[in-house]
């Protein structure tokens, strides 16, 4: 068995500064309501002399202009577990323990080609969710916890791998790193037993009845002699997540940094579970609370934080924001399976086709859906009927009428239409009944009579006529046959 | 070393201001040997920006290009036409008999010339699209500069239609088309081309009809020719 664990430090503050650093000094409060104690200050903070453990207003004093902003443990397990539910896409094995995560690897190593590479992997992933964590690799959990906690104090560890160096490497860390008693470890160290070099060594047997048989059972669980098993974290079958920011945005653009980290959390936990999906909903907070949301909408299963972003930049691009945004929310409720693509290197026809999917998507999250769509042959005679369609519906369309069209109509009659068909049909003058359109209107073929739609409401009853005038351009006109036998102009032979 | 402009001329992508550029490139045949003739490489060019020019409509500018647009989609897999911005809606049952796959077909109507810019690129730049018609209220040489680089990396065939008016602009097209109509023909003149501009109009016959017989509109209406009632 192998464990990474992930410790994260001051993890309030980072929930707090995770879409960005902010540069007045700010810091994470907690204890009782009367006399609020510093947890955690920021950079800006710490340069201003404020420290852990401080009271809040003797922080005030030394800052101005300082944030104070509460601690709140419900978020930070629901951080944690979004960590734990990322994490799942290296390994089921995740549980979440204390602050952070451990994640069981021995049977992924194949798969990432090893330890460096994986934890390689995963740091570069943490950083890009926005958080900072301190990694630890051993063959125990408790191990591989201490590690991490060790990295996150500034101690310099080493990656122990094989389980013989892992007496040898543990032999020099303090005691304290341990989830033990306050009183067992004040006790120990009036014994003088500091490090775990020193615990080691001392008889079992008096461990056990000094300080309970606990601790010998913690001990032989660090160094792998007792199982130490661990419930993987089921991550809930929906994705939410939100991420404050550093300071009010007012524009579109600021928002796409946040997001960007918010969308790689939810690609790892969609990978971890093998689902995409189709509809993700964008809050953007604004305080007060309003509120604008954002649906993006998706023909297939999708999950690429890079691709949901390039979406989410046009939908957000034609946005007009009444107000300032304080905080960026994502949402997904059903997740569904995700079809994985392949990754050829010489792209063939479904590399194709997703590109012309893609396409499509895009443009019609910034043009809008109902300005991008696919032609086809309609089986109604009045020409303005049925000329749009989904794209993807006009293909299926046209497949459909390619064999029947073609045998019952006779080409000539398609020979007989016009390239352009106008939006509307437009009224033409008229001298002495002869049309015109910037010189007279000689009639070159026709009349062609389509006389259609008295069984729904929306008569039709013209003579079409192939038209062209001095300057040579040729039209497709029409006459009413009934009523006042007023001349349109219906089409361009382009 | 010292080369001499003869073996210049062996290079790869050199070629003679005078001479028309017969170095192979992606190009289309249009069905009209006349003018496949006149262009450098024997055909319409793809993956790359051209522009249409002409003032009248109705004249058969779509019509000349209908077997280069066709087969610029053909292919393994099969590519789309994108329509952008078009003046009128392109109508279904013209276009597949002239052989265009309907199927394929793909008409943007973008709300305003920002969006039709952004549109044509993304449609040129995607590879998606085999061809991308444009019809843009925007003449900006550096806008255009930019979809010729779209066109190029999505190895797209992109047709500019513009007016007359343009032929005074500089532009980084690589082919430029005028198109009038004479008399019942096609007119069409080169000025820019790889190769020497084209003085001479070339008359293409486009299955254009001719004014052969007038129809009295008061004696027709008394005849149906055909009578479509489904």
């Amino acid at each position: 068995m192998l464990w990474i664990a992930l410790e994260l430090p001051s993890l309030p503050l980072q929930i707090a500064e995770r879409a960005g650093a902010s540069r007045e000094p700010l810091v994470i409060s907690e204890g009782t309501v009367q006399r609020p104690l510093v947890a955690c200050p920021n950079e800006a903070a710490r340069r201003a002399g404020i420290h852990e453990g401080q009271s809040v207003a003797a922080a005030k004093a030394l800052a101005g202009d300082l944030r104070v902003l509460p601690r709140d443990e419900n978020v930070e397990r629901e951080t944690i577990e979004r960590l734990a539910a990322w994490a799942g896409q290296f390994t089921p094995m995740v549980s979440v323990d204390g602050q952070g995560i451990v994640l069981e690897i021995e049977a992924s190593l194949k798969l990432f080609e090893g330890h460096a590479k994986l934890t390689g992997a995963i740091q570069r992933g943490v950083r890009e969710i926005g958080l900072h964590a301190a990694l630890g690799i051993a063959p125990t959990a408790l191990a591989a916890r201490l590690f991490a906690r060790a990295e996150a104090r500034g101690l310099q560890v080493r990656a122990c791998v094989a389980p013989a160096d892992l007496r040898q490497r543990l032999a020099d860390l303090p005691l304290f790193l341990l989830d033990w008693p306050g009183k067992t470890l004040a006790h120990l160290a009036d014994l003088g037993v500091l490090r775990l070099r020193d615990m080691l060594e001392l008889p079992a047997e008096g461990i056990a009845k000094r300080f309970g048989p606990e601790i010998v059972a913690s001990l032989d669980r660090l160094m792998g002699k007792l199982p130490d098993p661990r419930e993987p974290y089921a991550p809930p079958p929906r994705f939410r997540s939100r991420i404050e920011l550093p300071a009010e945005a007012d524009g579109v653009e600021a928002l796409l940094f946040p997001l960007r980290r918010l969308l790689a959390e939810f690609e790892g936990a969609m990978r971890a579970r093998g689902s995409g999906v189709q509809r993700l909903e964008l809050a953007l907070d604004h305080g007060r609370r309003s509120r604008t949301r954002v649906m993006l909408d998706f023909s297939s299963p999708e999950r690429e934080a890079d691709f949901i972003l390039a979406i989410a930049r046009e939908k957000l691009g034609r946005l007009t924001l009444a107000a300032p945004t304080l905080a960026l929310g994502l949402r997904a409720e059903a997740l569904l399976a995700y079809v994985p693509r392949e990754a050829t290197w010489l792209p063939g026809a479904r590399e194709l086709a997703l590109d012309r999917e893609r396409l499509l998507e895009r443009l019609a999250a910034r043009l809008g859906k109902d300005r991008v769509f696919g032609i086809a042959i309609a089986d109604d005679h009045r020409p303005e009927n049925g000329v749009r369609y989904a794209f993807s519906q006009a293909a299926a369309k046209n497949a459909q009428l390619a064999q029947v069209q073609r045998k019952s109509v006779p080409d000539t009659i398609f020979a007989q239409r016009p390239t352009w068909l106008l939006h509307r049909p437009q009224r033409l003058i008229a001298q002495e009944g002869n049309p015109s359109y910037q010189g007279a209107l000689e009639l070159i073929a026709g009349p062609e009579r389509i006389e259609a739609g008295w069984w729904d409401g929306d008569e039709v009853s013209r003579d079409y006529y192939v038209a062209a005038n001095p300057r040579g351009e040729t039209f497709w006109i029409y006459r009413e046959h009934r009523g006042a036998q007023a001349w349109y102009m219906h089409g361009v032979f382009a | 070393m010292k080369a001499t402009v003869a073996e210049l001329t062996q290079l790869p992508g050199v070629w003679r201001g005078g001479e028309l550029d017969q170095v192979p490139r992606g190009v289309v045949s249009t069905g009209h040997a006349a003018l496949d003739r006149e262009l450098p490489g024997g055909g319409w060019p793809t993956g790359t920006l051209s522009e249409v020019l002409h003032d009248a409509v109705g004249i058969g500018e779509i019509g000349f290009l209908a077997g280069a647009i066709a087969r610029a989609t053909q292919g393994d897999p099969d590519r789309m036409v994108a329509w952008v911005n078009p003046p009128h809606l392109p109508y279904a049952p013209s276009l597949a008999h002239a052989g265009i796959p309907l199927a394929r077909c793909l008409v943007l109507r973008p709300a305003n010339k920002e969006d039709a810019l952004w549109a044509a690129e993304q449609a040129l730049r995607s590879g998606a699209c085999g061809a991308v018609l444009l019809w843009l209220a925007h003449d900006e040489y550096a806008w255009l500069r930019r979809l010729q680089m779209a066109a190029q990396a999505g190895r797209s065939m992109a047709v500019l239609f513009r007016s007359t008016a343009a032929e005074r602009l500089s532009t980084p097209a690589h082919l430029r088309v005028i198109l009038e109509r004479e008399g019942g023909v096609l007119k069409l003149r080169i000025p820019k081309r790889r190769g020497p501009p084209l003085t001479a109009p070339i008359a293409l016959d486009i299955g254009g009809r001719t004014a052969s017989r007038r129809i009295s509109p008061h004696w027709a209406a008394q005849k149906t020719v055909h009578r479509a009632v489904a």
